[in-house]
């Protein structure tokens, strides 16, 4: 019986290439889901709608006909699905299994089970019944279960629309309705809970209809938990694999950035696996066949070259390209189609390539090295080249932007000096810039965005003691969409200054390889004012008088001696002079001194928006409207898995206390895992860490505090202070929940506005740094941020507590949406926070949800008495002693 | 007559006494001076662009002609030049070979020939005046292709020969009226995309680069010429990266040789340092004395493109850490993680690999900062007028980019720090590799630096007061940049103070041979101002509270200096002569730093007698400063902080007209169609055919 599904399985993957032609030609792609569904964010109308539209097929459908379908069918007509991968099919699909579902209900007690191969064919009452509380029940909640139900039941009271469609439901199969599918066709049935069922559920019925309900979810919602998903699908059993794999397929094809980042996913939760079975896995094949970029869109294949060549932005092709209406070749083969078009693409590419030398010239370069001797980023521009071979060019360029980013990093790795990193640094970057605009992006970003530059000399090194993780600045421009939105023109760097001998000339902007292009995408900056910058020294200087508040004599009596035309000679006390050099130079605190050994501190201390107009006044792409600055941290040699954990855990408490009003800040960022020793990560702006505040101001945080934001009784300081507090709560708890270590100062950020925000969670849940055993306290609370309160009686410190409390509360009761991405990342994973069984136990346990909220309170006290007291005694224990039952 | 037959006599007697007969190709050239040769043979034309060219003797027997001649064989000659120019849109490249190659003869026959006539009349004896315009348009478009075609390398180079052949015809550029036609028919992007192709660049680059200095320079002051305005401007817009590279290269590789030349140097023995000075001075061989004309070519481009173009500055900045890409792709540079960069000094890594001459640095490294390594050298030795017209180049260059505000954000980027290790000149009083590790500091320090040790090394019986001036001119405007921007650079001013204090001393010990020369009073007055700078403006830019102390310090200690200078000056002002005016002033602007020398003075001998103290310590002058500036009143000088911006006309137009003419017949001299063998040619082509 295995065998037979494995065999299948195997078909399974190699069946869509075949046959997505035939079937993706007679089925329109333009349903796509993102068009389909509903924006709202609870998909309710929709699913009610799609009852109604299915209650007559299946009396059409082969569903009645086949006597006593058996699972085997099902499935099959599972398998089946995963070829069209369309949502009106996919959506049919649900109807089906649930039309079967409920068939089997209907005749299934009577009739026997031909295959007889699913554990548990029948959706019996009972068996249903159990499976929704059993997750709840496993939490071990009594608090939370008849809630949860409560909920449930809701909005078919509630919802006129829900009421309608259970109505019809009810009439069509009147009394075998179960109550898994009541709750699976509810409307709060969210992602969440699918994830869940779709982890805790050995139905493969089940696992199949919410491989198929995925569909319906909005892409967001999912890619949420897109890391449980894929490992999911990595390392749990082949029903679940099945399920989840024609949506991923289904979305690869839709979007290059999901299928990057699925295949980067792949790879890191592949690593823990012996690399025996890592190599014949799901996961690597699957990965596999997302590089080798068989996963394109075929309606979208034939005409994507042209749309790629970043110096052919074609701009009269792009609305064909735009959207996913182009199902219009039905008839053709698409295939051949395919073949012919690329070729006539690389004629035209080849015609182009003649004026556009950069390129030409590249690939020679590009091939006469190794790829890790200078640098991969050399093939992003051989998007040109890549056509002629006919290679796969869909995901190149990001994987090649991505790569040579690494590749910088591996490289700073071995030189010995800050110095001469940053150094080395700026000039790879520089480098890299050669390549750029091109078809590639920052996929932490939010917004759709091409990057066109990046400011080299802006990057910086940052502290690691022999990594080398760096951070830089990228220019971007937004755009519609990243893979069907020409890449703007290169602008080269000299662009913004005019000619000094010769004037107002039309037409001197166009250099040989631009004439070829048109502008479309850049407006005609030649008339731009703003793009030209200041030339003379002697306008640079008048803005500089004005804005210098302090009384400065000498710079007065400059311009008015010149002015003035009075011989009278003017005299200084060269005490002034003096003076005034020792006051400047005391009074310029609020950026940091340059620091060989901390690079970083300065140029993080420097507030994003003067960095943002900084920078976008020296670029060449500043004038552009859509002209973004973003940044990111590279890390190389760094297993970001983890922080991706923690990052989606802050992610859901966010959501969570944002829902139940508790105004607790905390700032997750995002995290892009690319492999298991590699990834980018989000920097937070405008925050530099306590370590540096401490260090560069030498004094103590409230001081710190009283100098940025002003005295004790100014709004600006209330603010901060009440910022701190919020963060700082938040901060708490999830160290506490989530047991982070390691929380030095170094790993606690300020920022301009006095939130503080944790990072680095190299070290949580069963992981603590070696050497030190564990840290005693339940997360960090220094006198200093007691101070910042307000101190130990102030109205802010009992606020802090509150919040601390309020923010448990709220935690607890939706436990199980935090426990689930935590649960689910466990499996088959080698990390350093699963170490030890204990590891999801513990976790509920500090969720204390058989405590009363008196006792909730009381637990929050002993904390951070315990973390107060820590400091300066040793080992404080109240919270055992309280967990004990003992008041 | 008799001429041309004395001269073809005694070539056919040469040639008859070793070789019974006469080239063939030779026969025909002889034909075309006597009457139409298409009339006997129709298809002479075909057959002489198969003959191996005879460039020499094309040549002569232009020169040999005389005007009646002349005038009678133009109709010829202006066939010979439409065929030419014909053949060269042919397919058969052995035609376009012999084309290309007979056009430099007839270029360069007929100017021979005409070396005093106006240049309408060699446009009438090439081409005719009613078809010049057609015949020089054909011709450039037909070079346009070849050079942009996918044709063969050396085809282009040719190409880029016949035009640099073409160019320097004439001494004086300006005169070349041939050149209009290829101002009007721009062949200049053809040239700008071979600059802008990375492999054409490495073997075209050189040719390049210098063909177009050469035509920016076409008169270049008569601004109503609508070329050559359209020529500054292509070049300005695209001397983009591409150039900067070529740049690059050919000035790191003169710098790698001069490198090896010293190191060279070194092995033979001379290892002491006066010998070795010394050495470098009369060493000069044929060899390095050819690159440092040469560089001269690429140099001007360098200040053509600074000049005409903000927008190079930009590339001037721009890193280039793939420059050795080209040159050594072998070398696995940036993955040898034991070295680190830049920790080396530059006299090691010579010895170390010859393959890799340059310091590792380079990988970090920008035009700018090769820019001012080979100032460094070029700097050292001003012994001779190439050299000297090198440095003041170098110092020109420098002085436009000290005066952009652009190059000037960028060399005092806080962001952007480098490694310079500059070329100190061995000298007697001072160690040599004393500072091995420079630290990377801000471009800026760099061309401090740069500018102090050219002060320092200077002061010389044959004064280069020229240099000098424009060296003081250029920490000027780097200085007013800091004060109007509020940059405060972390730079040893202190040795920038004590070398200006010697050079004012070198002035006043040598006044009497100086002054017969120079206007001495200028400079004297410039460095005084500097110093002015520095105690009116101190408070915007210095560093740290203690320079400015540190200043006082350093102008107590050397008070001697101001005090004969103000003697000397106040002597000269008193006197009726040409030096009053200049001298007076030098007078006026010595008040503060005299008011500092008078107020402190006292002060230190007082405290040196209160306490017993024979010799103060630095410690305690400084404490006495310290403690005494309030009692010190200062007068504030006007127009300090501005300065004379950098005009090439009319002051430097002399000197770029020499220049550009020296540049002229050296290229001219150098350009050799026949080192580009024929062999090589028939090898490719034989094969192609």
């Amino acid at each position: 019986m295995g065998d037979v599904e494995l065999e299948q399985s195997v078909a399974q993957t190699e069946e869509p290439q075949q046959h997505t032609p035939s079937t993706a030609s007679s089925v329109s792609i333009s349903s796509s889901p993102s068009h389909s569904l509903p924006s709202s964010p609870s998909s309710g109308p929709y699913h009610h709608h799609q009852p109604t539209s299915s209650t007559p097929s299946p009396t059409h459908s082969d569903g009645p006909a086949i006597p006593s379908p058996s699972l085997g069918v099902i499935s099959e007509g599972v398998t089946e699905l995963t070829l069209v991968i369309d949502p009106e099919v996919a959506k049919k699909a649900c109807q089906e299994v649930l039309q079967k579902v409920k068939l089997l209900k209907g005749e299934g007690e009577g009739s026997g089970f031909e295959g007889g191969c699913g554990p548990d064919p029948t959706l019996a009452n009972g068996t249903v019944h159990n499976k929704p509380t059993d997750p709840v029940s496993v939490g071990g909640g009594g608090i939370i279960k008849p809630q949860k139900i409560h909920e449930e039941e809701d909005p078919e009271s509630l919802t006129p629309g829900s009421v309608k469609s259970a109505r019809r439901r009810q009439r069509h199969n009147p009394s075998k309705q179960s109550w898994l599918l009541r709750l699976f066709e509810s409307k709060l049935f969210d992602v969440s809970m699918a994830i869940s069922y779709l982890h805790n559920s050995k139905e493969p019925g089940v696992q199949a209809y919410i491989g198929n309900r995925l569909f319906s979810f909005r892409h967001e919602e999912v890619d949420f938990y897109l890391p449980q998903l894929l490992n999911m699908y990595i390392h749990m059993d082949e029903d679940v694999g099945d399920a989840i794999k024609p949506y991923v397929v289904h979305r690869c094809r839709q979007s290059i950035s999901f299928s990057l980042q699925c295949a980067w996913l792949l790879g890191a939760y592949s690593s823990d696996m012996h690399i025996s079975t890592q190599r014949h896995s799901r996961g690597t094949k699957l990965r596999k066949l997302i590089f080798s970029d068989e996963l394109k869109p075929a309606g979208l294949r034939a005409r994507r070259p042209p749309a790629l060549t970043p110096f052919c932005p074609l701009p009269n092709a792009t609305p064909a390209l735009h959207g996913h209406g182009v199902g219009g070749e039905h008839g053709l083969s698409p295939t051949k189609r395919t073949h012919q078009r690329s070729k006539s693409d690389a004629t035209v590419s080849i015609s182009l390539s003649s004026n556009l030398k950069r390129t030409a010239s590249n690939p020679k370069v590009e091939s006469s090295q190794d790829e890790d001797l200078s640098s991969s980023s050399e093939s992003l521009e051989c998007e040109n080249h890549d056509c002629k071979t006919g290679t796969p060019v869909r995901l190149t360029p990001q994987r090649d932007f991505i790569k040579s980013l690494m590749g910088i990093g591996k490289r700073l790795a071995t030189l010995p000096t800050k110095e001469q990193k940053t150094q080395r640094l700026i000039s790879e970057l520089s480098l890299l810039n050669h390549k750029l605009p091109a078809r590639v992006w920052l996929p932490t970003s939010a917004f759709d965005h091409h990057v066109v530059r990046v400011p080299h000399t802006q990057a910086v090194v940052l502290n690691s003691k022999d990594k080398a993780p760096y951070l830089i600045y990228v220019e971007v421009l937004e755009c519609e969409d990243f893979e069907t939105s020409s890449v703007p023109v290169r602008i080269s760097e000299t662009r913004i200054r005019s000619t000094r001998s010769v004037e107002n000339l039309p037409d001197c902007g166009i250099t040989a390889d631009q004439r070829a292009v048109s502008f479309s995408t850049v407006p005609n900056y030649d008339d731009d004012n703003e793009a030209w910058s200041v030339d003379d020294i002697g306008e640079l200087q008048l803005p500089e008088i004005h804005t210098n508040s302090c009384d400065n004599i000498s710079q007065f009596s400059v311009d008015s001696i010149t002015s003035l035309d009075s011989k009278e000679p003017i005299f200084i006390a060269a005490g002034d002079i003096r003076r005034r050099l020792s006051e400047q130079l005391a009074h310029t605190p609020t950026t940091f001194r340059r620091d060989p050994e901390d690079p970083s501190a300065m140029a993080l201390k420097e507030p994003w928006q003067e960095k943002v107009q900084r920078i976008r006044e020296g670029s060449p792409y500043g004038h552009i409207p859509t002209w973004r600055l973003l940044s990111v941290i590279v890390k190389c040699g760094d297993d970001l898995r983890q922080e991706l954990l923690a990052s989606q855990v802050l992610q859901q408490l966010q959501v969570i206390w944002e829902q139940e009003r508790v105004p607790i800040w905390i700032k997750p960022y995002k995290i892009l895992v690319i492999s298991s020793d590699s990834g980018m990560i989000e920097p937070i702006v405008n925050a530099v860490s306590i370590h540096q505040v401490k260090k560069q101001s030498q004094m103590p945080l409230l001081d710190y505090f009283l100098q940025e934001h002003g005295t004790h009784t100014t709004e600006a300081f209330l603010t901060a202070q009440r910022n701190f507090v919020q963060s700082c709560a938040g901060y708490c708890l999830i160290c506490y929940l989530l047991q982070v270590k390691d929380r030095h100062n170094g790993n606690i950020l300020l920022d301009a506005d006095g939130h503080i925000i944790h990072i680095d969670f190299g070290f949580i849940l069963s992981s603590s740094p070696r050497n030190l055993g564990f840290e005693t306290s339940a997360f960090k609370l220094t006198s200093e941020f007691v101070d910042v309160m307000g101190g130990l009686d102030g109205d802010m410190f009992n606020y802090y507590k509150m919040l601390m409390l309020q923010g448990l509360i709220a935690a607890r009761k939706h436990m199980d949406k935090v426990i689930q991405i935590v649960e689910i990342m466990q499996q088959g994973s080698q990390l350093p926070c699963f170490h030890g069984s204990s590891t999801i136990r513990s976790l509920k346990e500090r969720f204390h949800m058989s405590l009363t909220e008196e006792q909730l309170q009381v637990l929050v006290e002993q904390m951070v008495d315990g973390s107060m007291r820590s400091i300066t005694t040793k080992l404080y224990d109240g919270f055992q002693y309280l967990t004990n039952g003992i008041m | 007559m008799s001429q041309v037959e004395k001269k073809a006599g005694l070539l056919r007697r040469t040639s008859s006494s070793k070789k019974p007969l006469k080239e063939k190709v030779v026969l025909m050239y002889d034909e075309i001076f006597k009457e139409d040769p298409a009339k006997n043979n129709p298809r002479f034309w075909d057959e002489l662009f198969l003959m191996k060219v005879n460039l020499e003797y094309l040549e002569t027997k232009l020169e040999c002609l005389d005007g009646d001649e002349l005038m009678k064989t133009k109709d010829n000659v202006n066939s010979l030049f439409h065929h030419c120019v014909q053949t060269l849109a042919e397919e058969h490249q052995i035609k376009v070979v012999n084309a290309l190659q007979t056009l430099c003869a007839l270029f360069r026959g007929v100017h021979q020939k005409n070396k005093s006539a106006s240049g309408f009349d060699i446009i009438n004896m090439l081409m005719g005046f009613d078809k010049a315009e057609h015949r020089m348009k054909d011709l450039m478009e037909s070079l346009d292709s070849l050079l942009c075609g996918e044709g063969s390398e050396s085809l282009k180079a040719l190409c880029l020969k016949l035009l640099l052949c073409l160019v320097t015809v004439t001494d004086n550029i300006s005169q070349n009226t041939i050149l209009e036609y290829v101002m009007i028919n721009s062949i200049f992007e053809a040239v700008l995309q071979i600059l802008s192709d990375v492999s054409s660049r490495g073997r075209h680059g050189y040719d390049a680069v210098v063909l177009l200095a050469l035509l920016v320079n076409y008169r270049k002051y008569e601004a109503s010429l609508s070329a050559s305005l359209s020529l500054s401007l292509s070049l300005s817009l695209s001397l983009s990266l591409s150039l900067s590279l070529s740049f690059s290269l050919s000035l790191s590789l003169s710098l790698s040789l001069q490198y090896k030349d010293k190191e060279e140097e070194n092995q033979g023995g001379f290892f002491s340092t006066l010998t070795s000075m010394v050495g470098s001075m009369f060493i000069a061989d044929a060899e390095e004395k050819l690159s440092v004309q040469t560089n001269e070519a690429i140099l001007l481009a360098l200040y053509e493109a600074v000049h005409l173009n903000r927008n190079f500055i930009t590339v001037l900045a721009q890193s280039h850490p793939e420059i050795d890409i080209p040159t050594t792709p072998t070398t696995p540079v940036p993955t040898t993680p034991t070295t680190p960069l830049g920790t080396t000094p530059p006299s090691t890594d010579v010895m170390n690999s010859s393959e890799l001459p340059l310091d590792p640095n380079l990988q970090t490294s920008n035009l700018l900062i090769t820019f001012l390594k080979y100032s460094s050298i070029v700097m050292q030795d001003t012994k001779d007028e190439h050299r000297l017209n090198s440095a003041r180049l170098c110092l020109i260059i420098l002085t436009c980019i000290a005066e952009d505000q652009y190059a000037d954000a960028f060399l005092h980027d806080d962001n952007m720090n480098f490694r310079v290790n500059l070329h100190r000149m061995p000298m007697r009083h001072r160690k040599k590799a004393a500072e091995k590790n420079v630290p990377s500091r801000p471009l800026v320090c760099a061309v401090l630096d740069l500018m102090v040790e050219f002060v320092v090394t200077h002061m010389m019986k044959d004064f280069p007061m020229d240099l000098y001036m424009r060296c003081v001119q250029v920490i000027h405007k780097l200085i007013c940049y800091q004060k109007k921007c509020r940059i405060r650079l972390h730079y040893t001013w202190r040795e920038l103070w004590s070398a200006l204090i010697n050079l004012l001393k070198f002035l006043l010990s040598n006044e009497t041979v100086l002054l017969a020369k120079h206007n001495i009073f200028h400079l004297a007055l410039l460095v005084v101002n500097l110093f002015n700078m520095f105690i009116t403006y101190g408070d915007t830019f210095l560093p740290t509270s203690n320079s400015y102390d540190e200043l006082y310090y350093e102008i107590v200690r050397m008070h001697q200096v101001f005090d004969n200078l103000y003697c000397m000056v106040l002597r000269v002002s008193t006197n009726a002569g040409q030096w009053k005016e200049p001298a007076s002033k030098v007078t006026h602007s010595l008040v503060n730093v005299r008011a500092i020398i008078n107020h402190f003075n006292p002060k230190i001998e007082s405290y040196a007698a209160v306490n017993h103290i024979s010799q103060l310590s630095e410690d305690q002058v400084l404490e006495v400063v310290r403690s005494n500036y309030d009692t010190l009143t200062l007068k504030l000088q006007d127009g300090l902080d501005q300065y004379e911006r950098y005009s090439e006309q009319p002051k430097e137009a002399a000197f770029f007209k020499d220049l550009v003419r020296s540049i002229s017949l050296n290229v001219r001299k150098n350009v050799s169609l026949n080192t580009l063998s024929q062999d090589i040619l028939l090898k490719e082509f034989s094969t192609i055919s």
